[in-house]
């Protein structure tokens, strides 16, 4: 045996010390390849033990209820009693003879409309303004545009219900929109951006800094306006962290659930209630669990097509530097 | 002094960020504002500032929430989940990232993690309600813990898997001919290194958990067991004529995360970024 020691993984480790890896044994083996190679492997099961732990909760609360989910979407159960029949595809069957659903499905895509435009435009325009040079102020503003994503949707809802309710009819003489059925939504899409607009905004901000300056220089030089600048080096170059941020948004407004329950409950008249507080309501209100999984089940199913077909959209029109 | 004069051509720039930083601040400082308010002082001016520091408000929401009990309820939940997430997911992440080369049951669990960020809670919003029926864990503080850690899990060994990544592998290795176990090996030297992605973990986990809503809604029902969060929801909707107390109750309980903010917004902000750009 002629042949040297090699490893496929050789970061300029010295043979005498693989060597010292090999001999020190139990934990390791090695292994000729294919290729006349020998190959250092780690033995037995400790890297198992390793994710175990974690593994076990991930397995408890996700894995679990998933699959139990997709067996529950297709029973009548009621979620109380403890037992309950298999009956196939008839829930979801009635969510195509469901009338009920229509309006939380319509006020979900509004949601989701108006939430990705506005939840994306005012943290970009928010992570324009504090890319300045004015280290200091920048600083200070960007933590104050963070604040708001520490406070529960819970509590964000109650201080913008107070605004809306007290504050600007008072103030600006501005009726509350909430209790209006056309703008509740609207109402609720702004208390949503404020809460979140800071993460975002951080997207962005990171996007931002990637930006080599030189590239503005240069389109300065040949008399690019501001705006041309803008259009044809920040637009392309941004796309990583539009990718993120739209994808990001979009899911999580088609998910729209505590700030709108604790907001309005889903009224006036459910004409802000989303098909998350519906499937809630079959929870807990109609006592239609089955049926209610089973409308979650198609929603998240349709969620992730979109959500992998918005971000597909954006990743080809990335470019790379 | 001509270090702080300012261009007058920036002026508009200078307005507009002022702006902005109002608009955000706003609703925030109105809530501080009208804590401080007794009932006549509200009633006369919403934006005046008080007469005299009213605290009344703060001694009523104490003790009319039951402030104290749902703030323990909420750190006891709090704390152990951060803990174990913490635990639980460097471990995973180290693993994934050393070894996912030469075991696929590693690459698998990768990639199970990843895809499971991408399920929305309202699918397991009924059918853990079941099992925990049929457990009899609802309404239980630890029945809490295991679900918030249970769905903690994949976001952050995702983000130790990245990191991990990054630490040279030689440490280890000349521990390992040095006698040292795989576990100690783990504990005395790779644990250490990661502590920079360890802050940013445990940072944003305290302030999403301190925050849960959507978890704690279906398992907290009983009042016994309610965190803050939770307490609030109902709280708010019994008391909303009285907005002063209830604005110190809203202050109160926010206290500790943006205090957890203050102190770690570099790592949270690392966090968010680094999670953004890898997703």
């Amino acid at each position: 045996m002629r042949k040297e020691l090699l490893f496929t993984d050789m970061n300029g480790r010295g043979r005498r010390e693989a060597a010292g890896l090999w001999l020190c044994g139990g934990a390791w083996t090695v292994t000729e390849n294919a290729r006349g190679r020998f190959e250092m492997k780690k033995k037995g099961f400790t890297k198992y033990l390793f994710v175990l732990p974690g593994f076990c909760f991930f397995a408890f609360a996700m894995l679990l209820p998933f699959f139990m989910g997709i067996h529950i979407a297709f029973t009548d159960w009621d979620g109380v009693a403890p037992e309950y029949h298999f009956v196939g595809l008839k829930n979801f069957i009635a969510i195509f003879k469901d009338t009920r659903i229509k309006a939380p499905f319509l006020n979900t895509l509004e949601f989701a409309l108006l939430g990705t435009v506005i939840g994306n435009i005012i943290p970009l325009s928010l992570a324009l303004l504090v890319n300045g040079k004015y280290a200091k102020l920048n600083t200070i503003a960007r933590v104050i545009f963070f604040i708001p994503v520490c406070l529960s949707s819970v509590l964000t809802a109650f201080l913008w219900k107070f605004l809306y309710h007290e504050f600007f009819p008072e103030v600006f003489g501005w009726k509350n929109i909430l209790g209006n059925p056309r703008w509740v939504i609207l109402g609720i899409v702004i208390i949503g951006v404020w809460n979140t607009a800071g993460t975002n905004m951080l997207i962005y901000l990171s996007g931002l800094k990637n930006i080599p300056l030189e590239l503005y220089e240069a389109a300065k030089m040949d008399g690019a306006t501001g705006i041309q600048r803008f259009r044809m080096i920040t637009l392309p170059l941004l796309m990583p962290s539009f990718s993120v941020c739209v994808t990001l948004t979009l899911t999580s407004w088609l998910k729209e659930f505590a700030t709108t329950l604790s907001a309005t409950s889903g009224g006036p008249g459910g004409s802000s209630r989303t098909v998350s507080i519906y499937v809630f309501d079959n929870l807990y209100k109609y006592y239609k669990a089955g049926y209610g999984q089973a409308i979650s089940l198609l929603f998240a199913f349709i969620l992730i097509v979109v959500g992998l077909l918005v971000s597909s959209f954006f990743r080809r029109r990335e470019v790379e530097l | 002094m001509k270090k702080y004069r300012v261009e007058l051509r920036k002026l508009p720039y200078f307005l507009l960020v002022l702006f902005a930083v109002l608009v955000f601040a706003m609703p925030v400082a109105l809530a501080v504002l009208t804590s401080f308010k007794s009932k006549p002082d509200l009633a006369k001016s919403l934006i005046g500032f008080p007469d005299q520091i009213y605290l009344e408000n703060y001694r009523g929401a104490i003790e009319r929430s039951d402030f104290f009990h749902s703030i323990l309820n909420t750190v006891m939940v709090v704390v152990p989940s951060v803990t174990l997430i913490v635990l639980c997911a460097s471990m995973s992440g180290y693993a994934v990232a050393r070894y996912y080369k030469e075991s696929r049951i590693l690459m698998l669990l990768d990639k199970v993690y990843l895809a499971s960020l991408m399920i929305p809670f309202q699918i397991l919003m009924i059918p853990v309600y079941k099992i925990y029926k049929t457990l009899n864990l609802l309404n239980t503080l630890h029945g809490m813990v295991f679900m918030l850690v249970g769905t903690s899990i994949a976001y952050s060994a995702f983000l130790y898997v990245g990191f991990v990544k990054s630490i040279p592998r030689e440490i280890e290795e000349s521990a390992y001919i040095d006698g040292c176990s795989e576990f100690k090996c783990y504990w005395l030297i790779t644990f250490p290194l990661l502590k920079p992605i360890s802050a940013t973990v445990a940072a944003l986990h305290m302030i999403w958990l301190w925050n849960d809503f959507n978890i704690s809604v279906i398992l907290l029902q009983k009042e016994a067991v309610r965190t803050i969060t939770i307490k609030q929801f109902y709280f708010f909707g019994q008391y909303t004529a009285d907005y002063g107390m209830a604005f110190a109750a809203a202050i109160l309980s926010m206290i500790p995360v943006v205090l957890c903010f203050v102190f770690m917004q570099k790592y949270i902000v690392n966090g968010i970024v680094v999670g953004a750009v890898k997703s």
